[in-house]
């Protein structure tokens, strides 16, 4: 009983990082823009196929053994991830902005921004499935009857750093103070000699990059990769961010832990075709009893 | 001269809201825009500041000279970082999230890294002595008067030796309208030029060196503090007969 207990809470971390840093992303930007970038879930499956383009040139063209092709996959998959997520403010939000475009349009543009990286992923690289190449040997461990392997640690450690490194940059260093202030008010900005589009640049260097670390990880996890594979965890890790409380980075990951808990724990209990009714419904009763979502706080006016 | 705006025509959308206007600010001055609501006091100030679209007006003609060199071309966070020309908006826009120390601190984001702020901090301090009380509070918790003050503290923190403020008085005490006054006085005598727009004509046109009366757009009148106050039409339209 008390392995079963501790073998789900480690599977539910580990799920629940990555939604969590992919919910950090929406969460990010939400702060900032109080921008919905639902394009945001397919950056992540840029940032897997991306991650599994370096990778497989690393080992094949290159070489390379599979650590080390590791340790220059991160940062290149974090870099040209975050480079999409940057190319899609650019090209897609800023006009808008400088139009003084209605959000309502913004998120459409979003939307379509998702479904057309999805489908530029399928006409450029066609239908059929790629499987990650394998990086580090995977281990299992067995200690006292729950199995982990190392695997699975290093996604809940990399999870939790990212948040603290997140969180200090929000919380602790200038240009996280700038973000904040975005957020109240973004007029007053650049009356302050802050450049505005170079704060909103560093907001989607860092949503887009560690979405790019979440799809490595992930195809490591689960090595298939698929065009669609960033739409229902992009959703799920977005609903993730709102029962958090979206805009603040702390209800990102307790909300994305919340949802990877909620899953493992029904998929215990029930047959797993049940898995999204019953999260979904339990996340919606979250909502109703606090629409602002865990860590939010209700919008005050501005006096 | 350190300002010159000379036939300016700005537009929002397609409704144009200054038909050729020209003005000017020497160093060391406190020159005054007044005029009614809807005269183009706030588009010339936001003009000036060069705010990114939507807010900003379009400029379609004339130009923005500050010493000498016109400014369309440049960005509203470099006038601030490198024409230390800043902007006390009106209705304040402080950070309300930040506490009144990080909008403080935030006003600093580009200057020089490594420089040692505290002495301007308590410069700003020493100049509205409420805000020191007040400074770990979330700043939106302050009153109206405190945010309009930290709006100026904010400004000055900047690095500004040019300081525009939009209506600062809107909303304040009578009392608290006359110290905010007293300051920018004290701080042009310590060498701030200041361009104030007001609605409250008489206090702008008695701080003031010089005024330009504004009217749908042009410019109506201008002249000394003194002769603005004297003059029979600015005092029948804008000063109560």
């Amino acid at each position: 009983m008390l392995e079963s207990l501790i073998q789900n809470i480690i599977n539910a971390l580990q799920w629940g990082s990555f939604y969590a840093l992919i919910a950090l992303g929406y969460t990010l930007v939400y702060g900032v823009l109080t921008l919905i970038n639902f394009a945001h879930g397919d950056v992540f499956m840029v940032g897997a196929y991306i991650a599994f383009f370096v990778a497989t040139f690393c080992l094949t063209v290159l070489g390379l053994p599979g650590w080390v092709a590791l340790i220059l996959v991160i940062p290149l998959t974090m870099i040209l991830t975050s480079l999409v997520g940057v190319t899609l403010e650019r090209i897609a939000y800023r006009p808008l902005r400088k139009k003084g475009a209605h959000r309502l349009y913004v998120v459409i543009t979003a939307l379509m921004c998702g479904l057309i990286l999805e489908h530029a992923n399928l006409a450029i690289l066609g239908a059929s499935r790629k499987a990650f190449p394998v990086l580090i040997e995977v281990q299992v461990y067995n200690i006292g009857g729950v199995t982990f392997t190392n695997l699975k640690i290093a996604v809940i450690v990399t999870a939790f750093l990212s948040f603290l490194f997140l969180h200090w940059v929000v919380t602790k260093t200038r240009i996280g103070m700038a973000m904040r202030a975005i957020s109240y008010d973004k007029f007053a900005v650049p009356l302050m000699g802050i450049p505005l589009d170079q704060i909103i640049v560093v907001t989607f260097i860092l949503g887009s990059g560690f979405a790019g670390l979440a799809g490595l990880l992930f195809a490591m996890s689960y090595p298939v990769l698929e065009p669609y594979m960033g739409a229902l965890i992009g959703w799920k890790a977005f609903i993730a961010a709102v029962v958090g409380g979206i805009g603040d980075i702390r209800g990102a990951f307790i909300g994305g832990f919340l949802l990877g808990a909620v899953e493992i724990m029904v998929v215990a209990f029930f047959p797993s075709t049940f898995r999204d009714l019953i999260s979904f419904s339990v996340l919606l009763a979250i909502l109703t009893w606090k629409p602002t979502g865990l860590f939010g706080i209700a919008q005050t006016t501005k006096i | 001269m350190m300002l010159s705006i000379e036939n300016l025509e700005v537009k929002y959308g397609n409704i144009q809201a200054l038909h050729g206007i020209s003005f000017h600010v020497n160093k060391g001055e406190i020159v005054t825009l007044i005029g009614a609501n809807g005269a183009g006091k706030t588009t010339s100030l936001h003009s000036i500041s060069r705010l990114p679209p939507p807010e900003a007006p379009r400029v379609i003609a004339g130009d923005i000279r500050f010493n000498g060199e016109s400014i369309l071309k440049t960005k509203p966070d470099q006038v601030v970082k490198d024409l230390h020309l800043a902007l006390v908006p009106e209705g304040r826009h402080i950070f309300g999230n930040l506490t009144v120390m990080e909008n403080l601190q935030l006003a600093t984001y580009a200057r020089a890294k490594g420089t040692d702020f505290e002495p301007e901090y308590q410069r700003i301090f020493d100049l509205f002595p409420r805000l020191h009380e007040r400074r770990k509070q979330r700043s939106e918790s302050l009153s109206g008067g405190e945010q309009q003050m930290l709006a100026v503290g904010r400004a000055l923190l900047t690095g500004c030796n040019f300081l525009m403020l939009d209506e600062p008085s809107m909303g304040l005490a009578p009392v608290l309208k006359y110290e905010l006054f007293r300051k920018l006085k004290q701080l042009n005598d310590e060498g701030m030029t200041i361009l104030l727009v007001e609605q409250n004509a008489n206090l702008a046109l008695h701080l003031a060196h010089r005024g330009y009366v504004l009217d749908t757009g042009k410019i109506v009148a201008e002249g000394t503090g003194e002769e603005l106050l004297g003059n029979p039409e600015v005092k029948k339209a804008y000063l109560g007969g």
